[in-house]
């Protein structure tokens, strides 16, 4: 499965996420904000270092990256 | 005495869609805060007339779901399930629909009453974003009301289909959220199995069904005890294994798919889109600059020193105001209560202790009025998300949350609207431990200390050995933090994820409203326990009647000299100093002005005052033990006002003791460390 950590995707990418891998409790925060298996977001922010903000649906979020490197997708 | 309200409203909704704006423009200034039994959040109630019927609200935590993940979630499920309100309002972002109607899914298939209002849908016009309300409404079968909280605009029509909804007996059912042949199998056979318990009306064993499918154990809770429980939970489980296998997906996946599958397709009806207009673009140039990797940290520490700066110019001219009042008040009460013939002792604990007390708690006001203004606007502007971004790269390496960040910027001015602000945080523990080091955080009422013993053993160096000071506060502050991690918060911190809601004009009204609310709930509570301690330590001062007031004759003067003792191996075990510290638990700007006293110097603020007071303490100090003690001053408990409003945030009194018993402990040591390892080293 193409398959890479959301933390590696530059500024600007539209992601379509493929996998999430973390504890069921996470799991439901991130989805009811929508970011799950199958959905698609846009990556606003990634400096290297610090949290990460992506667009999803129609709001920005700001994830921490031991967060968003649970996170796994492909480029769309 | 309970009064009879005609309809219970519960509001509710995602954070950042202007909750608060609405419940403050329906109720005025006809709330209260409380508590919800047993937990930590506050609750917001409040009652309005409408068509002459009383009607009371009660503002929901803003959540993103009803899964109880957090707190707020766990609130606003069991109200809903327990108390049963007539009407449920969401209000929804006309900016941010789809995730909002995640939610709404959520409340049409627990059978809620609901209303929906929708807010800002001229600022989402500016973004190109129109929505059909009559098709919205259709499609969910639900009623859908177009507000503008700020403006108060739909109010009315609110109102109205609210006691519509309240008043109608039969549950209309809601459109049902069809979750596709497999999963709807399965909940067709863990419906049937409840049917045949013949335990649960219809609607709830729909509503039980899809939770236990989700694995949320908290909401079914009150089946949990049933006979059939054991038999139920295996057919659960295998439904659960089942659906894996066919879709090789989680549960929760499958099922956020389906919700966010069905809301797509709806809004796709509903609303209409046109080209990202100019405004937005404003708006992302505006986050650019404000969270840029290099200019982000600068920028925030230029807003963070303005907002320091207002609030500390505009609030001392009113607290030396307030400060002149009281004294006014005390010399004319002393006349009068003295030419009317009153005892001595009645005198003083008017004057010393109750005006002098009550003073001391609202000489506060000013302080934490203005900062909390400018707090409350940072954040309803939406910028305070950014600066939680901003600050999260450090504060994460030293364990703390990027939320965390302001609460303790604040304590420097005063511990007590920095605790307050630590309301920011989403969950107990990061309060918690926001809260547990924030004392180390030197406050603005220690610095008299500070300032008087550095002019008379350091005045060469006086900004230095001040500035080393608080580095030491912030150091201790730092290491506390780790420690306290390690020890009681041993598992992983909260995961930083926030939303950065597009910026907003708040309204003033709603500001003014926030800010008193904190004010009110902070002299009220505060200010009890501040003048019961001030009439306490009045006592301690004045008996046995007759001896000057706090000398060494009065039962403070002989607890100081009996405390003394323990402050020998710190080098300063001169009765005035524990007088002074004793009181300093009070509120630490007493402790120069007990000075003073005790040393009879009438008027500290003259040049001979100074001079004289200088040359007292020259005898009890050396520069050495002056040193410790300042640390000491700088680490021991905080004031009765920060344990006050720590036992409010935290709801029991085992925190602001344990500060107490912490604070002293590390203050004690480390004025120990100081001054004997200075004398080792060979200072004075």
């Amino acid at each position: 499965m193409n398959k890479k950590s959301l933390i590696e995707f530059q500024e600007g990418e539209k992601v379509k996420i493929n996998c999430v891998e973390c504890g069921l409790g996470f799991k439901k925060r991130l989805g009811e904000l929508g970011l799950y298996d199958g959905s698609e977001l846009e990556i606003i922010k990634n400096d290297g270092s610090g949290p990460v903000i992506v667009k999803i649906l129609d709001s920005k979020i700001a994830l921490g990256r031991g967060e968003i490197a649970k996170i796994y997708g492909r480029k769309i | 005495m309970g009064v009879k309200y005609s309809i219970n409203i519960g509001l509710i909704g995602n954070p950042n869609v202007g909750k608060s704006t609405l419940f403050n423009a329906l109720t005025g200034s006809h709330q209260h805060v409380g508590n919800w039994p047993g937990k930590t959040i506050e609750k917001k109630e409040g009652e309005f007339i409408f068509q002459d019927k009383k009607i009371r609200l009660v503002d929901l935590p803003g959540c993103y779901s009803l899964t109880a993940y957090t707190e707020e979630e766990a609130v606003t499920f069991e109200f809903i399930q327990n108390e049963k309100p007539d009407t449920i309002i969401q209000i929804i972002d006309a900016q941010n629909l789809e995730r909002n109607l995640f939610l709404t899914i959520q409340l049409i298939e627990l059978g809620a009453p609901l209303v929906l209002a929708l807010n800002m849908a001229d600022l989402a016009e500016k973004e190109g974003i129109k929505i059909n309300v009559q098709e919205l409404a259709l499609l969910l079968n639900v009623p859908v009301v177009v507000i503008d909280a700020k403006t108060k605009k739909g109010i009315d029509s609110l109102m109205r289909a609210s006691f519509k909804q309240a008043l109608s007996k039969n549950v209309c059912r809601p459109a049902k959220l069809t979750y596709g042949r497999d999963i709807n199998d399965e909940l067709n056979k863990i419906s049937s199995f409840l049917n045949n318990q013949k335990d649960l009306a219809q609607k709830e064993i729909d509503w039980t069904a899809i939770k236990l499918l989700e694995g949320d154990w908290r909401a079914v809770k009150n089946i949990r005890k049933k006979s059939y429980f054991p038999e139920l939970k295996d057919l659960v489980r295998q439904s659960i294994a089942r659906l894996g296998t066919v879709f090789n997906k989680n549960i929760n996946t499958i099922l956020a798919n389906t919700r966010y599958g069905f809301i797509r397709g709806l809004c796709q009806d509903a609303v209409i889109r046109k080209k990202v207009s100019a405004h937005k673009k404003w708006s992302e140039k505006f986050d650019n600059i404000v969270m840029n990797k290099f200019a982000g940290l600068p920028i925030f520490l230029f807003v963070a020193w303005i907002i320091f700066q207002i609030t500390f110019k505009v609030s001392e001219p009113l607290t030396g105001l307030l400060e002149k009042l009281f004294i006014f008040l005390g010399d004319k009460a002393s006349f009068f209560l003295a030419a009317a013939g009153m005892p001595d002792w009645s005198i003083s604990l008017i004057v010393d202790g109750i005006i002098g007390g009550v003073g001391g708690v609202l000489v506060f006001i000013p302080i934490i009025g203005i900062l909390f203004f400018l707090i409350a606007l940072l954040e309803d502007t939406g910028y305070m998300a950014r600066v939680a971004y901003i600050m999260d790269k450090l504060m994460h390496r030293i364990g703390l949350h990027g939320k965390a960040f302001i609460p303790l910027i604040l304590g420097f001015g005063c511990n007590v609207p920095g605790i307050m602000a630590t309301r920011t945080l989403r969950t107990k523990k990061d309060r918690l431990l926001t809260i547990l080091i924030s004392p180390f955080i030197s406050c603005g009422a220690r610095l008299p200390v500070y300032a008087l013993f550095t002019a008379v053993f350091f005045s060469a160096y006086q900004g230095w050995v001040i500035f080393s000071l608080y580095l030491l506060g912030i150091i201790l502050a730092i290491a506390m933090g780790l420690i306290f991690k390690k020890i009681f918060f041993k598992k992983l911190s909260s995961p930083f994820v926030i939303e950065l809601p597009p910026y907003r004009l708040p309204s003033l009204q709603g500001l003014l409203i926030h800010v008193w609310e904190n004010l009110w709930s902070f002299i009220k509570k505060a200010g009890t326990i501040i003048l019961v301690f001030s009439i306490i330590i009045w006592f301690i001062a004045s008996v046995p009647f007759g001896v000057a007031y706090g000398s060494q004759d009065s039962l403070a003067g002989k607890m100081g000299q009996t405390i003394s003792p323990v402050f020998k191996p710190l080098g300063f075990d001169n009765w005035q100093s524990s007088v002074a510290l004793l009181f300093g638990f009070v509120a630490k700007e007493v402790v120069v002005g007990t000075f003073g006293t005790l040393y009879n110097v009438d008027d500290i603020e003259s040049e001979e005052g100074e001079s004289f007071l200088g040359n007292a303490l020259q005898n009890d100090f050396t520069p050495l033990s002056s040193y410790a003690f300042m640390v000491f001053v700088l680490l021991y408990v905080p004031c009765v006002a920060v344990l006050a409003v720590v036992k409010r945030e935290t709801n029991s009194w085992k925190w602001p003791l344990f500060m107490v018993g912490y604070t002293t402990t590390i203050a004690w040591v480390m004025a120990f460390i100081i001054y004997q390892g200075g004398k080792l080293i060979g200072f004075q």
